[in-house]
């Protein structure tokens, strides 16, 4: 698919693009963050028959959903056989969680939920590879954890509510 | 002068409550300043301290609509760039030559024909041919059109216009400001004007490096105090070459356009070119008596030039449109998309004020001003009914497939 990319002066970006229908799609990332994605019919490329606007945190949302980060389409699973349903997340402590200022080993997640914790990414990007169970998990970290997709959701539920 | 400050509240008062109201009907907000600063000023009543005549206040406020204009014209430059130009392609610099000849030259000519002398027929042709970029990037935003195919050619069209109206205002500022009579005398003026121009562009080129490395401070507050000193002092100091101090200003944005901190300026600048913007628009108003807004002269040559800018814009959008492989139906949008005025009509007519030209130019711009910043929005927003009409007329639309945008 080709995509034609021009500049719209004081307003942001332009993104246009035709599907193998034949359809327009025309993405515009305006300067203060919003995205808007209009769709147009190919027999009337002159207005478009709809269109949605998304502010920034919502279009990042919907990008990974697009890109198939959170779930892969079943007919690309192949693909990764060998990986089976192994899946590696990156989750985000919210500030304020519980969790913060606890060790893995006293989350107990490997044994709890099956799934690993292989890095953490902490404030100021201090990366801990293979973290050791006497790892202290600060605020606002990112772990970094690998397992299958049920074992991800169990670890979740444990720094979701484990820590009460 | 002992209630300046309360004037000067009250005069931003009703600059507030005019912004209030237009965004309430959705209307561009230039106008409405202008119209809160007419119904105001010396013919207004007064009570006690409750003074809405302006009279203490009026040197105060026209010095901020200076600062105003200043901030205008930096900000236009800081958006402008070169690469863009270059870069916005063979379509748009045919449909902008298109554009800024069709609407000079029927505005030359209508003043011409309206009997004025030559330095009032260039002022009123520089107003009536440059759009609101203001107005009208907003409402290709509000009506959600920013991903039809003539969008580009509209804002193309526009940064032409920008260019056009950086060229005319040293020009024009050099003809009106230099009071000079003869023909070298002016073609002398217009001459330093031009070089000056060129001077500090030239040596703002070669100085972004140098301006990259040295504009890298850390404190927002330091930072601001450099970029203002740059500002009023270049601009300052173009007045005393008689080039008009919003053309330094606006140089003094295309230099800093082209270096890292272009973003850091705008997010700063931005708030300051409302507020001295606002206030400009206001003592603008204030200047006009609103009696002679409805006298019988300014009101012919206002619908006048009202109904030259609609024709000239929607024949040049047509013509912009169809060259550059658009249908009829976008084409109808990008001339009726481009009438609305506002913000830089303001500033050549307040070139006409400084040089001491005939009065009737202000109310001759306000209302003109006022006219196409509510008119061509809604014309903007109709442009089906319109290219209904029109196709009725025209026979454009034959049930074919149409052509597909370059």
């Amino acid at each position: 698919m080709e995509i034609r990319e021009s500049e719209l002066p004081s307003i942001g970006r332009k993104f246009q693009m035709t599907n193998e229908q034949g359809e327009k799609i025309v993405i515009v990332v305006h300067d203060d963050g919003r995205r808007e994605i209009y769709h147009f019919d190919h027999s009337s490329p002159d207005e478009s028959i709809s269109m949605v606007t998304l502010t920034d945190e919502e279009a990042r949302q919907i990008a990974f959903i697009v890109g198939g980060l959170l779930y892969k389409p079943k007919m690309l699973e192949n693909i990764d056989m060998a990986l089976g349903d192994l899946v590696i997340e990156w989750y985000k402590l919210e500030a304020g969680s519980k969790c913060a200022g606890h060790t893995i080993g006293e989350l107990d997640i490997r044994r709890k939920s099956g799934a690993t914790v292989i890095a953490v990414v902490g404030k100021g990007n201090a990366k801990q590879i293979n973290p050791g169970p006497d790892y202290v998990l600060g605020e606002d970290s990112t772990i970094v954890v690998m397992g299958e997709r049920k074992q991800i959701i169990e670890f979740k539920q444990i720094i979701r509510n484990g820590c009460d | 002068m002992e209630h300046i400050v309360f004037e000067i509240g009250l005069a931003i008062g009703l600059i507030a409550l005019g912004g209030l109201v237009s965004s309430r009907l959705r209307f561009s907000v230039i106008p409405f300043y202008i119209l809160i600063g007419m119904a105001v000023g010396p013919h207004a009543f007064h009570w006690g301290a409750f003074d809405l005549r302006f009279i203490h206040s009026a040197e105060l406020i026209d010095v901020m609509g200076r600062i105003g204009v200043l901030f205008l014209l930096f900000y236009l430059g800081l958006e402008f760039s070169v690469g863009r130009l270059l870069k916005s392609g063979k379509s748009i610099a045919v449909g902008g030559t298109i554009y800024i000849a069709i609407n000079f030259t029927l505005g030359i000519l209508f003043g011409w024909v309206s009997g004025f002398p030559l330095e009032e027929i260039l002022v009123i042709a520089g107003i009536t041919t440059i759009s609101s970029s203001a107005i009208v990037a907003k409402v290709l935003v509000d009506l959600k059109r920013t991903a039809n195919p003539e969008t580009e050619m509209i804002l193309g069209i526009i940064m032409f216009e920008d260019v056009f109206l950086a060229v005319y205002l040293s020009i024009l500022s050099g003809l009106i400001l230099s009071g000079s009579t003869s023909v070298g005398g002016v073609a002398l003026s217009a001459l330093i004007s031009l070089g000056f121009m060129l001077v500090v562009l030239f040596v703002g080129r070669k100085a972004v490096p140098l301006l990259n490395k040295y504009l890298n401070i850390k404190s927002n507050e330091v930072f601001l105090l450099v970029i203002f000193a740059a500002l009023f002092i270049i601009a300052g100091f173009s007045e005393k070459l008689h080039v008009a101090e919003a053309i330094g200003a606006l140089l003094v944005g295309l230099v800093l356009a082209e270096t890292q901190h272009r973003k850091r300026i705008e997010n700063l600048i931005i708030p300051f070119r409302d507020f001295f913007g606002a206030i400009f628009f206001f003592g603008f108003g204030l200047t006009i008596d609103p009696t002679t807004l409805f006298t019988k002269e300014t009101i012919w040559l206002s619908l006048g030039a009202v109904v030259v800018t609609l024709l000239g814009n929607f024949v040049a959008g047509m013509l912009a449109g169809r060259s550059a492989g658009l249908t009829p139906k976008s084409s109808t949008n990008i001339g009726l998309t481009i009438v609305s005025r506002g913000e830089f009509s303001i500033i050549v007519a307040n070139l006409g004020k400084a040089g001491g030209l005939l009065a009737v130019l202000q109310p001759f711009a306000a209302l003109y001003v006022l006219i196409l910043a509510i008119l061509g929005p809604l014309l903007t927003k109709e442009t089906k009914l319109v290219y209904k009409a029109l196709n009725k007329i025209f026979k454009w639309d034959v049930p074919k497939r149409s052509v597909p945008e370059q």
